[in-house]
């Protein structure tokens, strides 16, 4: 085996690695706690009601039905704001550790072609597939680009086998607030 | 992909946007089935892609098969495969999801970036190692 294609193989072992410790973390200081626990369950259930509301509401609806509605949002919407506020304490730490680990890496594979991509990027995207390394061919791929699209793959479907991701409906809910909790974030 | 009489199921226990269970799954390869729970059949949607994605990757890779051309038709047959799923072989009436935008964004993303995992790491290893 190649030392480039062990340095593939190496990444996505990495990523794998790194999702796994990401949700780690976010289960002991989230997850476990019965207070998100609480707020993800009643998130969910509000979430599916109001969906149903707003399915069967006709444009006849009466001022006091849509009044309702409006309620049930806004009293979704804090609850949204609140189980966010419970998951920033594990993006804190968890993009505390990124960083680090994030640094460590980046000087490990500095300038090393870790794969070769069977297509050349656009020129907006060579500044991250290309990046620290030498030569002109922009089928050379960095460390960071790599690392980027495996974390983007894996992270999702892990917490999805792991039954961790929000539900659809409290994810389309939570639209209007800090945006839906984003499972793929690039550098966690 | 035979329009047989749709059958009533009784709802079976699942975990909202996961992994869908075993019951799900034999659903999913029997046409035209009943999908009480909006959510499991979105997931196996989802799954489906994540599979469509790494054949697709080996594929590519093994071919090889390069260049945008290569990303563009993996586009098409992944929504193309799909499309035809849930609306020849499952028979679902897409306004009861969305629409066919929303079940064909399903997973999309994320099944874009695994096919690209999957399509460097084979492409990698067979035309470079």
């Amino acid at each position: 085996m190649s030392t480039m294609f062990a340095d593939t193989l190496l990444i996505v072992f990495i990523s794998v690695c790194t999702a796994l410790l990401a949700e780690g973390i976010t289960w002991v200081l989230v997850y476990r706690t019965d207070k998100y626990k609480r707020l993800k369950a009643e998130v969910e259930k509000q979430s599916k009601k109001l969906e149903k509301k707003k399915e069967t509401i006709t444009e006849s609806a009466g001022r006091q039905q849509k009044k309702k509605i409006e309620r049930q949002e806004e009293k979704l919407k804090n609850n949204n704001r609140d189980l966010s506020m419970v998951r920033m304490k594990s993006m804190f730490a968890i993009g505390f550790c990124f960083t680090a680990l994030m640094g460590m890496f980046n000087s490990i594979f500095d300038g090393r072609v870790v794969a070769k991509l069977p297509f050349t990027p656009l020129s907006y995207i060579q500044g991250l597939s290309h990046r620290n390394l030498l030569g002109e061919d922009y089928t050379d791929c960095s460390f960071i680009f790599l690392y980027i699209l495996c974390t983007m793959s894996i992270r999702q479907n892990i917490q999805k086998m792991l039954g961790l991701a929000p539900s659809r409906a409290a994810t389309k809910q939570a639209g209007g607030f800090l945006g839906p909790p984003n499972p793929a974030g690039k550098f966690s | 992909m035979s329009g047989g009489r749709r059958k009533e199921e009784p709802p079976q226990p699942h975990l909202a946007n996961g992994a869908p269970k075993s019951s799900a799954w034999s659903k999913a390869l029997r046409s035209d089935a009943a999908w009480e729970d909006k959510d499991e059949f979105l997931d196996v949607i989802y799954w489906f892609r994540q599979i469509i994605a790494v054949v697709l990757g080996v594929i590519w890779g093994v071919v090889p098969l390069k260049g945008f051309v290569g990303i563009a038709v993996f586009c098409l047959i992944n929504a193309g495969i799909l499309y035809l799923y849930f609306s020849s072989f499952q028979q679902i009436d897409e306004e009861d999801y969305g629409g066919t935008w929303e079940l064909t964004k399903e997973g999309f993303m994320t099944s874009f970036a695994l096919f690209m995992v999957v399509w460097i790491i084979f492409y990698t290893a067979i035309h470079y190692d």
